[in-house]
């Protein structure tokens, strides 16, 4: 076989796998949006955009839409300055350093399920570790999953609890890559450790700062799983972010088109959000 | 400006001794070499002098001021780093201007300074670009220029051209000694590279595993190497080093024997090691020249060396340019007794009291 033929060979073979797994899926789901179904095996009836004007015209949409901000922006900003911080900590040179490395990759290692059954028991109204501490300080009884604001606040300490190790490694590979003589021609000129963040780490890591906030950023605001299984969207909606609220809406209501059409526009606003996040923040700054 | 004093400054990892106590004043203004082969302790004494390793023992003054446990930024030093340190993000103007901007140095007299070092440098037309976007010559003289607007007491190079090409080389060789001129501060410089070190420098201090093995101004030790291990190193081509024993005035290197030099005392039969220049070997036909055949021919343009054997012993002879000499070819050479050093096999000690170059004083 000729060069060209294996590498057409090859591209048609990436193009044919992309085309099944990801635009055929898309396309499908896009396509359920203008429909009106209440459930995959009865006959569908196009309705246009219908779907759309019904969905953004509903509270529930605007709200889940905030929360799905509110989420993603908070545990964004927790897990890329406590994992810079982490990072900066586990780069220094300390005993044992290799082992508190390891250990603190460990929560990501877990599924999910076992770090929200932890983080339950842990805020058990009677056993819970959290509430016993909470108690012995003195302080009210925090109702993790009844108000509102509690619960977004669990939500996202969940996340940020689980998904900081990942920031923090990606981080600290980054720091390995800071030529130390950068850090000694500061000192040389006068920096302190704080200027030294500010005009020598920071920069350096700019270029892995934009492309994890870009992927914590679509991680976060499509993340599930967290959600569902630690307060499925509740209470009264005060969790309810567009992936919950599409799902919601497909299986739980039966109106599949509306589900889609919260997804699609979900994706729709992603897609713009990466697109200004590259003009604004473009990786080859140089 | 300021003169610079080590004291005793000794550096341990453990119970791994990196450098073994260095003593050494640096007078106002003067150039010194620290040079030595990789890992000999040159670039830990430059860097314990700056502040970026810690002294286990013993004490640095700047300008008279003990220094020893003072932060880098408090030494008044600038230091030129072998990987030039540019920051990548800056641009040229910000890499020159951050040291000054961080002393909260006024904007005027930062401008003027940057601008002046920027002419003597032939920045000026760089400043607005990033340091990638400049070619590693370029980039070497931002580093330099760095050093420069600081106007510190000391300027430290650890290894500063050992990233460029070999005529770049040549070309900031001069420029370094060019500044020095024009500033006037004390400069302690770090190369592995002795021409650097014989071109440059007012003194040069030879290091080998941690300890100081001579300090002497260039030709010093050229003509005087105090023993066996700066006699190897220093020089290019590299001296002949032929053991033998005493032998009355004579050492006996297997069938060759040469003459010991006035000033050596040897007793009967101590193992030695002679050393003789290669451009120190002389060809011409006289009494006493013993025939060298020549076995490899290296010819460098303005002369020519040649490798080979005499009375069974292998030495490299360089003489002025010669187009007829040819593999197998047989020179008559011979040895001045003036012109040899020789040094004690066991310890690698000098037994000369005097230089090797003609007509040169005992040493006091």
């Amino acid at each position: 076989m000729s060069s060209k033929a294996t590498i057409y060979s090859f591209l048609f073979l990436g193009l044919a796998v992309t085309a099944l797994l990801i635009v055929a899926p898309v396309v499908y789901a896009v396509s359920l949006s203008f429909y009106q179904m209440d459930s995959f095996v009865g006959a569908p009836r196009w309705v246009g955009l219908d779907n759309y004007a019904r969905m953004l015209s509903q509270w529930i949409f605007w709200r889940a839409l905030i929360n799905g901000f509110i989420y993603a922006f908070g545990t964004i900003i927790f897990q890329v300055v406590l994992g810079i911080g982490f990072a900066l900590v586990l780069n220094q040179v300390f005993p044992g350093r290799n082992i508190v490395r390891g250990l603190s990759i460990l929560p990501y290692l877990l599924p999910t399920v076992v770090v929200v059954l932890t983080f339950k028991w842990m805020v058990d109204g009677s056993i819970g570790v959290l509430t016993q501490v909470i108690a012995a300080l003195g302080l009210p009884p925090v109702q993790w999953f009844e108000s509102p604001g509690a619960a977004m606040a669990s939500v996202i300490l969940v996340s940020v609890w689980m998904w900081t190790p990942f920031v923090t490694t990606t981080f600290l590979a980054a720091l390995q890559t800071v030529p130390s003589s950068l850090y000694e021609a500061a000192k040389v000129d006068g920096t302190n450790a704080v200027q030294r963040f500010f005009h020598i780490t920071l920069p350096m890591l700019k270029p892995i700062l934009t492309v994890i906030v870009l992927l914590r950023a679509v991680w976060m605001f499509n993340k599930f799983d967290v959600i569902w299984l630690l307060t499925q969207g509740g209470p009264v909606g005060a969790t309810e972010h567009l992936a919950i609220l599409s799902y919601k809406q497909a299986f739980g209501q039966f109106d599949i088109g509306g589900g889609a059409a919260v997804a699609t526009i979900s994706f729709a606003i992603l897609s713009v959000a990466v697109f200004i996040y590259f003009r604004l923040f473009p990786l080859d700054t140089e | 400006m300021a003169e610079v004093r080590l004291k005793q400054v000794r550096k341990a990892y453990g119970a791994t001794v990196a450098v073994h106590g260095v003593d050494l004043d640096i007078r106002d203004g003067e150039f010194v070499v620290f040079l030595g082969p990789s890992g000999c302790g040159k670039s830990t004494t430059l860097r314990m002098v700056a502040g970026l390793e810690e002294i286990t023992t013993g004490t640095v003054e700047i300008g008279g001021r003990d220094v020893t446990r003072l932060e880098p930024k408090d030494r008044n030093i600038a230091m030129v780093f072998q990987n030039y340190a540019l920051y990548p993000h800056k641009t040229i103007y910000e890499n020159l201007a951050f040291g000054l901007r961080m002393r909260r140095m006024d904007k005027a007299e930062i401008d003027r300074r940057v601008r002046s070092a920027s002419v003597m440098l032939g920045l000026d037309p760089y400043l607005e670009r990033k340091p990638k976007q400049l070619s590693g010559g370029q980039m070497q003289r931002v580093a330099l220029g760095r050093a420069l607007v600081r106007d510190p007491d000391v300027f430290l190079l650890d290894e500063p051209l050992s990233n460029l090409d070999a005529k770049l080389r040549v070309r900031m060789r001069e420029e370094i000694a060019r500044l020095h001129q024009e500033v006037g501060t004390s400069m302690i410089y770090v190369t592995h590279d002795q021409v650097e070190a014989m071109t440059l420098a007012n003194r040069i201090l030879i290091m080998r595993d941690g300890h100081v093995q001579q300090v002497g101004a260039p030709l010093e030790v050229y003509d005087r190497p105090a023993n066996l291990f700066v006699a190897g190193f220093i020089g290019s081509p590299e001296m002949n080093l032929v053991e033998g024993h005493v032998s009355g005035r004579t050492v006996r290197c297997g069938d060759l024997q040469v003459g010991l030099p006035p000033d050596v005392e040897a007793g009967e039969g101590s193992a030695v090691v002679l050393g003789i220049r290669p451009e120190h070997v002389g060809v011409a036909e006289s009494p006493g020249a013993r025939p060298f055949q020549v076995s490899v021919i290296e010819q460098l343009g303005a002369q020519t060396l040649c490798i080979g054997e005499v009375d069974g012993v292998r030495l490299r002879v360089l003489m002025d340019r010669s187009d007829a000499i040819s593999h197998g070819t047989t020179l008559p050479v011979q040895f001045r007794p003036d012109r040899l050093h020789v040094f004690l096999k066991e310890t690698g000690a000098r037994l000369n009291r005097a230089g090797a170059r003609e007509g040169q004083r005992p040493a006091a």
